[in-house]
Parts: structure tokens; sequence; C-alpha cells
């Protein structure tokens, strides 16, 4: 099962980092530590968003988020030890999640991660400057593969304004920030919606007044993005 | 009513002494006087012999008693409970709650009439009464009619449109004016205008300006809120630009006035600011009196965001959004007053025992399990654990048949494995789609060189991995056609029958397409009889007790100790609506009428029935479900063909049962009875 982990700050900086990209750039190790730092806060949310899903849907979401983050964390570790790029680890990451969990949650955000595998193609590092570029693709794969609309009451009301709220100009670390604020606004925003998609939009009405599960876990995958990357956000600027 | 005495001291010979029938309860005669007969407080205080406080406080005192019920019909109580409750939330001058069903008119035309009867009550001589547009300002406008005001200016809020629609902004303001014979005053220019140059060289005429004077000293707005929902109608007012609206306003929520607010209320500015002319934000909140008038589910966000930004401060709306607003706001129904002290329930489940080991293990166990059971007719795939084939089916030339979904329905879906049923499943993690490799590891395995048809239920975790598993087999050489079953006539309207689940009825679709491909129909063959079969099952479930997970232990959702709920499906989740505990037979008519509504048939037509356990259901009630349900068809003159009797499509422990009718043709009756064998289910 799921070994826990430190958080990343912690791992990441007892490696040897290279001299100028050290801060300034993730190697594909370092990214398998923000995927441990996912998967971690993930499975702590577990129950809690069993509970949110039991509301409105059938209560899985908990497990498939934290079950397939677990299998990202291994499968792209192995990757990362054989030397995979950025790119390639990204794609590892996409196939792994979608084969341990499937439901609905798996093609999504399995087209996420390959989607952020087609925009980091090759690439050895990828770079904190291109931080907006990686919920850019999350959010154009989970937005081409469940064609949700914004207000439809799904993980897309946070993804969407996040992905928006990071491309604004500005240091990584401020665009981070905003996207969590954003994301975190997206969540709150989907208790005033009606669910029309998903197993949700069977109850109508009844949907009101409830958070979406798959929001929820978005906003926590924001958050530890946010967090592993804390060490490196906070060197942005002289 | 008692002749009144006003005159006369109430002394010993003047009293009238307590009828017996009160026994020796003077709350009671008091309660009985005044509610009853109707006497006034002070006729009631000379007739006992009290002061006029005291029969107040025995009055009072009936009713925390419960001598006397006030009983406000529930319907109104609700409005009253909301409207107040959103006044005291978001500081309103007043609200007014309509009930969402009402007449046979529209939501719109008495949303109409609602706004007209409080625009009635507060519009005086004098005013300038500024009004914006939209269908709901419109029906307001031709419900009322009150002309004997003077000096009543109406002006238009916003530039107008060319959009063709009835309810424009000049529309909605002269038919405004003409109801309150007031003095119209248009906005002599469009709403959006095409550039801020423009704007602003317009906003210098005169006329305009003069225009826009008279709209700055409105002393009352009214206003409709638009959501941004596809299906709302701003899309064709004029106000939305194009394709203006996803490049910059995909953070807003909602539309008032010409112009966007975000969830908080706060304005969304985009390239369109500039360009419109008409009222701004904040020029509209220093409006004393700001009526909205709007409803329906779909503006719970739009006017949400209106109340929070402040917009509003007297609000019109419908029962069912008044309190979507006020549940997104974290408000619950509060039971009124203290209800009488319920018998305690029994023992609520809070904790489930069961028979499991690791709750992570419990599919995968459970799996191996069936295996070993039924050793003869099924197997694993050596690579796949999860991707289930039949040992004897497959064969050069057959159309290979899978099927899928997430555990937790057993016996579905390795149940429905074996000759003259599927060919293999593919089982996913609890109520979870398995994802495409072990559906692909089936497909590979069962082909026969006749392409493979899958079948499963309308989830859309379900049509997203079998979608993928079907692109890449389709990559692969392999034809694949998809099947995605909505038996479940709860879960939608028939208008969207696409959008319904697919639940207990997928055993009759099962058995259909599996005789077909037995029968060595070709693809196209069966994928038409196999579509015909599905349009022809309907199926409706109700629950009695929440199913409960395995990690949690606990009831996947609260239902009532004298509570049901109609529409569940199979995943123990919550169903459509909920209703009070009804017996086996009122139950098994609730479902059956529902379902032969729709299914319309005629006298004589042939049926296939399924009393399927959605967990922890015995026997004993299905038989009894079946037999009414069987009592009503020969009432109704429908021949029963089959009837399944069990627990064949299951939601864990959920406690409650769905009925499935396959109406059949002749086709479908032959297909249905040919012999198979499997786990589940076996026809010699």
């Amino acid at each position: 099962m799921t070994a826990l982990h430190p958080p990343a700050s912690a791992l990441a900086s007892g490696r040897a980092l290279g001299p100028i990209d050290g801060m300034t750039a993730l190697d594909s190790h370092q990214i398998v530590d923000l995927f441990r730092v996912i998967a971690r806060r993930l499975a702590e949310a577990r129950a809690e968003l069993g509970a949110l899903d039991g509301a409105i849907g059938d209560a899985d979401h908990g497990n498939s988020m934290a079950d397939g983050f677990a299998a990202v964390v291994r499968a792209s570790a192995e990757a990362a030890t054989r030397g995979s790029d950025v790119g390639d680890l990204f794609v590892v990451a996409g196939r792994s999640f979608l084969n341990a969990v499937g439901a609905t949650t798996g093609p999504l955000y399995a087209s996420a991660l390959l989607r952020a595998g087609q925009r980091f193609a090759g690439q050895k590092t990828l770079a904190i400057a291109d931080l907006p570029d990686l919920l850019a693709a999350f959010a154009a794969g989970i937005s081409d593969r469940g064609k949700a609309r914004p207000g439809d009451k799904t993980m897309m009301d946070v993804w969407g304004p996040a992905a928006r709220a990071a491309e604004q100009p500005g240091p990584p670390r401020d665009r981070m920030a905003r996207a969590l604020r954003a994301a975190e606004d997206g969540r709150d925003a989907t208790r005033t919606m009606v669910a029309s998609v998903g197993r949700a939009a069977r109850l109508g009405e009844r949907s009101l007044g409830h958070v979406d599960p798959g929001a929820a876990s978005a906003v926590i995958v924001i958050a530890a993005l946010q967090e592993g990357l804390a060490h490196h956000l906070a060197q942005d600027r002289p | 009513m008692a002749p009144r005495q006003p005159h006369k001291t109430a002394d010993a010979d003047t009293l009238t002494p307590m009828p017996l029938r009160y026994g020796d309860d003077p709350l009671l005669w008091a309660a009985w006087l005044y509610y009853e007969e109707g006497l006034t407080q002070s006729d009631i205080a000379e007739k006992m012999g009290l002061s006029r406080a005291s029969v107040n406080a025995y009055l009072a005192d009936a009713r925390t008693r419960g001598i006397v019920n006030i009983e406000i019909a529930p319907e109104k109580f609700r409005a009253l409970s909301i409207a107040q409750a959103l006044r005291d939330h978001f500081n309103l001058q007043d609200c007014l709650i309509i009930p969402t069903e009402g007449d046979e008119r529209p939501l719109i035309a008495r949303l109409g009439a609602a706004g007209a009867q409080v625009l009635r009550r507060f519009v005086k001589s004098g005013d300038t009464l500024a009004v914006t547009w939209g269908r709901t300002v419109l029906a307001l406008a031709e419900a009322l009619d009150h002309p004997g005001l003077q000096d009543v200016r109406v002006v238009q809020a916003t530039g107008g449109t060319t959009a063709k629609i009835p309810w424009t902004p000049e529309a909605c303001a002269s038919r405004l004016a003409d109801a309150l014979k007031a003095r119209s005053i248009p906005i002599s220019a469009p709403a959006i205008v095409t550039s801020a140059e423009m704007r602003a060289m317009l906003m210098q005429e005169p006329v305009l300006a003069e225009q826009l004077a008279i709209l700055a000293e409105a002393d009352r707005i009214v206003m409709g809120i638009s959501s941004l929902r596809p299906e709302s109608t701003i899309h064709s007012s004029g106000f939305l630009d194009g394709g203006v609206q996803h490049a910059h306003y995909q953070d807003a929520v909602g539309s008032i006035v010409g112009r966007f607010i975000g969830a908080r209320g706060e304005p969304v500015i985009g390239p369109m600011q500039e360009r419109t002319i008409g009222i701004e934000l904040e020029a509209l909140r220093r409006i004393p009196q700001r009526i909205a008038v709007a409803g329906g589910v779909d503006k719970v966000p739009a006017i949400l965001a209106a109340l929070r930004g402040g917009y509003v401060n007297v609000l019109v709306t419908d029962v069912v959004t008044g309190r979507g607003i006020l549940t997104a706001e974290g408000y619950r129904d509060t039971p009124r007053r203290s209800p009488p002290a319920d018998p305690a329930p029994l023992t609520a489940r809070s904790h489930v025992k069961k028979l499991i080991n690791a709750p992570q293990d419990a599919v995968d166990e459970a799996l191996r399990g069936a295996l070993l059971a039924h050793e003869d007719l099924i197997a694993a795939l050596p690579d796949s654990p999860r991707a289930i084939r039949a040992l004897d089916g497959p064969r050069p030339g057959k159309v290979g048949l899978v099927i899928g979904g997430g555990a937790g329905h057993e016996p579905g879906f390795w149940g429905y494995v074996g000759r003259g049923l599927a060919d293999a499943a593919a089982v996913g993690n609890l109520f979870a789609s398995p994802p495409p490799g072990p559906i692909l590891a089936a497909t590979q395995a069962v082909q026969g060189g006749a392409g493979v048809l899958y079948i499963y239920g309308n989830f859309s975790g379900d049509v997203m991995n079998f979608d993928m598993a079907a692109e890449i087999a389709n990559a692969e050489g392999i034809p694949v056609r998809s099947v995605v079953t909505t038996d479940d006539i709860a879960s939608s309207p028939i208008e969207s029958r696409a959008a319904r689940r697919g639940v207990a009825g997928n055993v009759f679709i099962f058995k259909i397409a599996g005789a077909a491909a037995d029968r060595m129909m070709p693809l196209e063959a069966c994928e038409a009889v196999v579509r015909r079969a599905n349009a022809r099952t309907y199926t409706m479930g109700l629950a009695l007790e929440p199913g409960s997970l395995l990690e949690t232990r606990r009831p996947s959702f609260d239902l009532g100790p004298h509570d049901m709920e109609l529409g569940v499906g199979v995943h123990g989740e919550p169903g459509v609506v909920r209703q009070k505990l009804a017996s086996a037979d009122e139950s098994a008519d609730l479902l059956l009428d529902r379902i032969l509504t729709e299914m319309a048939p005629q006298e004589g037509d042939r049926v296939a029935v399924l009393v399927n356990s959605l967990g922890s259901t015995p026997a004993m009630e299905l038989y009894i479900i079946l037999r009414r349900v069987r009592q009503r068809l020969k009432a109704r003159g429908i021949i029963v063909h089959k009837s399944l009797v069990g627990p064949y499509y299951t939601s864990l422990d959920m406690a409650g049962v769905s009925l499935s009718l396959l109406h059949l043709d002749a086709e479908l009756a032959t297909l249905l009875d040919a012999p198979c064998r499997s786990a589940a289910l076996t026809l010699p």
C-alpha cells in the first residue's frame, strides 16, 4: 500500500542540485517528489472526499484519487530512476493513473498528465517559470476528455479558473498563489451549482449546497503542487 | 357571534358557567371560544369572568401546550420561512417567495405576476423607475395594471438591442410605462456599441446625456438576473457580443443590467465594459430600492452572486430557487418550532458489520471466490486478473460480447459471463469503472474475427474508459461497437432518455445480446437488436436503507426511519425523491405505474419482469412485490412471458428493490428464451 513520505521540500533539499537550475527548474526526481506530496495529501483526504462524494455520488472519489496518485508515484519513481525525461515522466504517470483506477477520474487525470507529457516532451527539466503551462496542460487535458463546461459543477470549475489565474503575468510564486485562490473560489462556487454532467447530474437540484468532490480534490492537487514547490518558489525573487 | 354586552360588569350572576364538555380546563374553553366560535378576547374575558390579559395569556398557553396547533399549509409555510431566511441572511428590505409548482402558468409568468404585486406595493407618484430587460421583466410588465399614480417616469436602465426577442429593453420599458400610465424615457443608443470611442462620443450627445441623467435619478429599479448557462436567453439578447464571452467572461456567473459579475458579486471587467451604455454596477448600488425578479435552479449562482454583491435589496423568486440559494450558503431547513416528541427512532445504523478482511482487498478476494465457485464457467485472463472470460462461448466467427462496470453489483458482471451470454467482463474497483486495460485485454481474448460488442450502463466513467479501450481496439483492427444502456427511467425525464443510467435492466439486455451473438448474428445485427432491447427496457428502484461502504462501514446517505428513497441507482447514491415509507403493494404500484406510463403497452402485449434485490432485501419481500406486479399486469391484460426474482444486480448491502420490465416483441422473446449457462442465469 501507499507508503507515506515526508513533504517534498524536505526530500528535495536533501538531493544534490545543479548550481544553476537547482532553484529555477525541476528534474525528473524532483517532479516525482511533487507527485509524492500530492499523493500524500490525497491519502489524508481519502475519507473526507469519500464523504463529499457520498452526498451526491457513490463515495468512490477519495479512493480513486488517492490510489491513482499512489500509482503515479510508484511508476514515475521507477521511470525517473531509469532516466526518463520530464515529458516521458508525465506520460508514464498518466498511464499508471489510468490503469490503477479507471473510474471517472482515471481518464480525466490521465488526459491531464498525458497533455503535460506532450507539452514538456523531450525536456530534461521543468522550468519553474513554466509552471503555469503545467496547470494549463492539466486543464486542457481534463476539459477535452470530460467535455464539461464552466458551471457544470465538476472539477473543471476549479481547473479552468486556476489555469487562467496562473496565466496572468507575474513571478511564479504570485501566479501559483493566485491559482490556488482561484481554485478555492471555484470549489466553493460549485456549492451554488446544479450538477449537469456525471453521476451527480441525476440528483438535479438536490445537488445544490454540496461541494463537488472532483472540485475539492482538484484544490488539494493544486495546493499540494504549491506546497511541494514552496522551496523553489521562495527563491523566485532576488 | 355572541351578542356583545359591553357595559355589563362581570359578576357571578352574569358569568357563563364552564360547559361540562371542557372538563375543568379553562384553557381549552378559552381556546374553543376564540378559535372555533370566533369570539374576541374581550368577549371571552366577559364570559369567563377574567381580564383580557388573562385570556390573552390563556390563548398563548394553549398554543405552547399543544391544545391549539396553528397549521399553515406546508407549501406556504416553506415559502414564508425561506423568504424570512433570505431577508435575514442578505439584509433585504423585503422578499417574496412563490411556489415553484403552481397553476398551469409557466414559472416566468407567475414570477412576473408576483413581481407586479411587489411593484404595486412600492411604486409611488413622482417616482423615477428604472427597468432592465428579459423574459421575467416583460412578464412583470404584462401582469401589471396600476394606472392611479401621477408623475411617474419609467426609464430604460440600458441602451437598446436589435435582437429578435420580444423582451428587449425598449419593449420592457414601454410596456411598464403603459401599465403605470407613466412617462417612458428611452435610452436612445444601443446597449452595446462598437468601441469605447463611440460610447464616449455618444454620451456627449445632449439627448442621451439627458436620458442618462434621468436614469441617475432613479428611486427604484426592476431587474432580471441572467445566468450565463448555455440555455440562458442572454445568448440571444445582443448583450453578449458573439464569442467575446469565452475570452473574458469565463469567471462570470451572471449578468445584471448588462454587466457581468463573478461568484462573490465582484464586477467581471472585460472588453465590453467600455462599450456598454447603461447604468454601471456602482451606480446601481446607489439606487435606494433594487427589485430583482428571477427564478429557476440554473440561476442560483447568478442570483446568489447578485445578492452577495449587494445589487439587490428586494427579491422575488420561487421556493426551489430560494432554497437553492440558501443551501448554497450553508443554510439548513430547521424544523418548525419544537416538533412533538417523536418516539425515539430505532437505533440508527451508524456502523454496519461486514464480513470482510481489509476493505481494499474485498473486491479482489470476492472475485477470486467467485472464480473458484464457478470454475467450470469462468476464468480470469492470466495477465489481467480483472478481465473474466467464459470458458465456453467465444469462438471464431462469433461476435465477442464484452460487458463490465464497477464491483459491488455482484453477481454483476461475472455472473453474466458464459455460453449464450457475455464472453467476457471487465471489473473495476468498487462502483468505479474498470480502466481501459482489462477491457482491452477482454476484447483481445474473446474476439473471433467478427468484431466485438461492448454493453455497459451509462455512467460517465464507464463511457470514457470503454471508449478509450474501443479506440485502441479499433486501431488494432478489431471492430468494436458499443451499446450504452439507459433503462433507469427515474434518472432523467423521457425527453433526455440518452442521459439515463443503465441499471438492473442490463440483465435482460445482456441476455438478448448473448443470444444474438450465440446465433452467430453479425455485429451490426447484434448491435441493432441490443439497441432495441435497451429502448424497450424500463427500470425503476426504491431504497429502504442506504448501502454502506467497505471503508467507512457507514451508510452512504441518511434516510429517516419513516422514509424511503425513490429512483435510486445501483451505487448507493441517493435517489431522485424521498417520500414516506409505503407498503409492498403501494411500492410496487409506484414503480409499475411509472414504468407502464412510459411503456404504454397494448392489451395482449408480452413482457419479461425482473424483481431485483438491491442487496439486503430478502427473497420473501421480492416475491410479495412480484405477486402485486403480476396481479396488476394481469388486470391490464399484459402477458408475462418470464419472471426473474432475486439479487441479480445489487448495490452492496442497500435494502430495496428495483423493478425492470422488458417490452417484448417476437424476436426479443425468442432471444430471451434461448438457452444460456452462467453463474447467475441459466436457461435450458
